[in-house]
């Protein structure tokens, strides 16, 4: 560094802008920067110490002073070295091929293995095991696809369907509470898919103006679901959600949950659960055997439909539909102009309606059609199905962790933000880390206690 | 002898073999125990992975081959007309070992539909009482098998005889509908056949695979809410409507020439039976009277008995 006059100590720093180091500022000027005679940065003490140092001894030792000190050269031979040679070789930089710094790295960890102790290596080797296990689990994304590949976790033949923006566009506006319901429901299946490695479809059911015209609006649920069987081929099972829908237990997998073990959990008679009191099974005598039968023909692999049901018929609010021939035959004839015609006043659910009336007239369709108890996938909060009360078939409760909770017919009279907010919250906190349980439920308590005052930082 | 010292070792040292590589090279037995552990490893993958696609309930084994649906109207009831085309199907049927389903039109409950419905539930029932058959060939009452040496499975449905026979993009109902059969079809899709007469689609006579599709199919061509449309043509109409809305039920369909399965005794309402055709028809016979049915069976039944008894 060189200046062209010499440096004069101003507080706030030398004038000269090179020597403004990280301190300046500093009024004192026992602690001023000052340039050492190697040109780095020394301070005032440091340098009093030195001249003072002259007539005794050295201020620093040379034997023995710390780790580095003793096993420098053992540290410094494992190093790796570098062909610091010759200047003419600098046009071989830029050429591919075999690098010019080739460590016996093979060779060198075999040695430090050969001294090591049987032991040792065991111990090693454990070491060794668990930083793989650690660095692979929880570092790299590969639980991801641990859980992703179908051979081992299986998310990937799962897709989930949202319809977002029901009915925006042509029919209403969207204010801030509905978009503020959109991200939370969205965000909260983003994350859910991300854990679990399942593929998430957003879909867009503002009312299209080809829907309008053909006043088939409400059936783009059919086209929702062929198209994501195209796009994820290796979809097996599709999960249709609502928007107001919120999945309350993350750490559920749709395998653990439902699929594992899916004749437990499913009911193909629906005289056990039957709020439209449809006649089953079907009695006509030119019927097969398995058309005649309550249960179908039994085989769980033969379901291709799992519908909830809650008090006043299906509920397509959170349902599972299967990739199979049936259902492209079924979402093929779901929509059919002879029976919207005849139809279309009284079904005031449209699509729903349309499937109660497949489901109940057609026996190929109920042959291969199961019910899911609702509050498996799809509870309600005490606002829908109020009626007749709390219902322990159909209503949320937090004591049993339920999955899903859609906030069914929200839009009609009730809060949907409020409600969604509220569910979102609970999520929260049911889902806390211990570390936070302990934080919330007994320092913050006995802090309460002790003191009258409540944390916010603890919160 | 006897030296006082061992004998000096050479100082140069016997010649090893240079190792090949830096690793020491496995052992035969080792490989074994590797190749062992592999093969483990594979199968214990291909077990977990296992096969989640999910497979057709139940194999069809083709016993009988084919069945004869005929079904017939209350008011032929006994009449020696009904007794001559009973027998025509159940000889034709002996012959070959298929099985047949003759039944009344009063047997089923079509809640108040037109009684020529009772043909989708008869198929239906036909598949109920033979599980197992490949084929399904309605055959309407007004109508006679004349060459008993044509099998249904050979002459109709075999795959290379339909990839012959059947009519690519031809308009499903004619002469403008713009919903056409389709023009890549393998035979062995095919799971319908048609044939078209001068009105558009005809079902005096077609034939079905049985399987899952044609259930589909038959329970939703049934559906109540066609029955209730008061289609002009009843059931061929909600036919018509179903080809041409549904492409699961066009994709399985082929239209083959008329003269194949459905020729008709006259060539007013489309072509017109040749000798050697398999069946003749008698379209819209009884609209003047059942009487007339009979005549016009009359002039083929003495031709089918010389036909069978010669065959």
């Amino acid at each position: 560094m060189s200046l062209s006059r010499s440096p004069s100590p101003v507080p706030g720093g030398w004038s000269s802008p090179g020597l403004n180091l990280s301190n300046s500022g500093r009024s004192s000027p026992a602690k001023m920067s000052f340039a050492g005679p190697n040109g780095g940065p020394v301070t005032w003490e440091s340098a009093r110490l030195k001249s003072q140092g002259v007539n005794g001894y050295p201020s620093f030792a040379t034997h023995n002073q710390g780790f580095f000190t003793r096993h420098m050269r053992r540290i410094s031979s494992s190093l790796p070295t570098f062909n610091m040679g010759a200047d003419d070789k600098y046009a071989e930089k830029d050429k591919p091929g075999p690098s010019r710094w080739n460590p016996p790295l093979l060779g060198r960890l075999r040695a430090i293995t050969a001294r090591m102790g049987r032991k040792w290596k065991i111990r090693a080797l454990i070491a060794a095991l668990v930083l793989a296990c650690y660095l692979l689990f929880y570092i790299t994304p590969m639980w991801y696809h641990w859980r992703r590949a179908g051979w081992l976790g299986g998310g990937e033949k799962f897709v989930i369907i949202l319809a977002a923006n029901v009915g925006g566009g042509v029919m209403e506006w969207k204010g801030a509470r509905e978009w503020a319901i959109e991200r939370d429901s969205v965000r909260n299946k983003r994350k859910y898919v991300a854990k679990w490695g399942y593929d998430l479809e957003i879909v867009d059911m503002s009312t299209k103006k080809r829907y309008a015209h053909e006043w088939r609006e409400s059936w783009e649920k059919v086209d929702s679901i062929r198209n994501s069987f195209r796009k994820y081929p290796k979809a097996e099972w599709i999960w249709w959600l609502d928007l107001n829908t919120f999945i309350m237990e993350p750490t559920y997998s749709l395998q653990r949950h439902i699929f594992n073990d899916l004749q437990k959990h499913i009911y193909r008679d629906i005289n056990e659960y039957n709020p439209l009191n449809i006649s089953h099974p079907l009695t006509s005598p030119y019927l097969d055997p398995d058309s005649l039968s309550a249960e179908g023909d039994g085989d769980v692999n033969s379901v291709n439909l799992i519908l909830p049901q809650d008090c006043s018929g299906f509920n397509l609010g959170s349902f599972f539909i299967r990739r199979s021939d049936w259902t492209d035959r079924l979402l093929d004839i779901w929509w059919d102009p002879v029976a919207y015609e005849q139809k279309h006043m009284e079904w005031e659910h449209k699509e729903q309606d349309a499937l109660e009336q497949l489901y109940t007239t057609q026996p190929w369709i109920r042959s291969h059609t199961a019910f899911i108890p609702q509050r498996l996938i799809n509870s309600f909060p005490t606002g829908a199905c109020s009626d007749n009360g709390n219902d322990t078939r159909i209503h949320y409760n937090e004591n049993d962790r339920d999955f899903v909770v859609n906030m069914a017919g929200c839009e009609w009279g009730r809060d949907c933000w409020g409600e969604m907010y509220n569910f979102r919250e609970l999520s929260i906190h049911l889902n806390r880390n211990p570390w936070e349980r302990f934080k919330e439920d007994f320092l913050a308590v006995i802090w309460f206690k002790l003191t009258g005052q409540k944390l916010e930082w603890l919160k | 002898m006897h030296y006082a010292y061992p004998s000096r070792k050479s100082s140069n040292p016997p010649p090893y073999l240079p190792r090949s590589s830096r690793f020491p090279r496995l052992r035969r037995s080792q490989l074994r125990t590797i190749a062992l552990f592999g093969l483990a490893i594979i199968g214990l993958i291909w077990l977990f992975s296992g096969d989640s696609k999910h497979h057709s309930r139940r194999t069809i084994s083709g016993k009988p081959r084919a069945v004869v649906v005929t079904v017939f109207s209350d008011a032929t009831d006994n009449t020696a007309y009904m007794k001559n085309i009973r027998e025509n199907r159940l000889q034709y049927a002996e012959k070959h070992g298929y099985g047949t389903l003759l039944a009344k039109a009063s047997d089923y409950d079509l809640q108040g539909a037109p009684a020529s419905w009772s043909k989708v539930v008869a198929m239906r029932h036909a598949i109920t009482k033979y599980p197992d058959c490949k084929y399904i060939w309605y055959l309407d009452e007004d109508a006679l098998i004349m060459n008993p040496r044509l099998k249904v499975e050979d002459n109709v449905m075999s795959t290379s005889k339909l990839e012959e026979i059947m009519l690519k993009d031809l308009p499903v109902v004619p002469p403008d509908s713009i919903i056409k059969t389709f023009s890549h079809l393998k035979g062995s899709d095919v799971d319908l056949i048609l044939t078209q007469d001068k009105g558009g689609l005809a079902t005096s006579s077609f034939v079905i695979r049985n399987g899952e599709w044609a259930q589909f199919f038959l329970d939703t061509w049934f559906d109540p809410l066609y029955r209730s449309y008061n289609f002009q043509k009843a059931e061929t109409h909600a036919l018509e409507h179903i080809v041409q809305w549904h492409p699961t039920i066009l994709s399985k369909l082929a239209i083959v020439p008329q003269r194949t399965i459905n020729a008709y005794a006259t060539n007013q309402h489309g072509e017109q039976y040749k000798d050697g055709d398999i069946a003749v028809v008698f379209p819209y016979c009884s609209e003047l009277g059942r009487q007339n049915c009979a005549k016009d069976a009359e002039r083929f039944s003495q031709q089918w008995r010389t036909s069978f008894n010669n065959a």
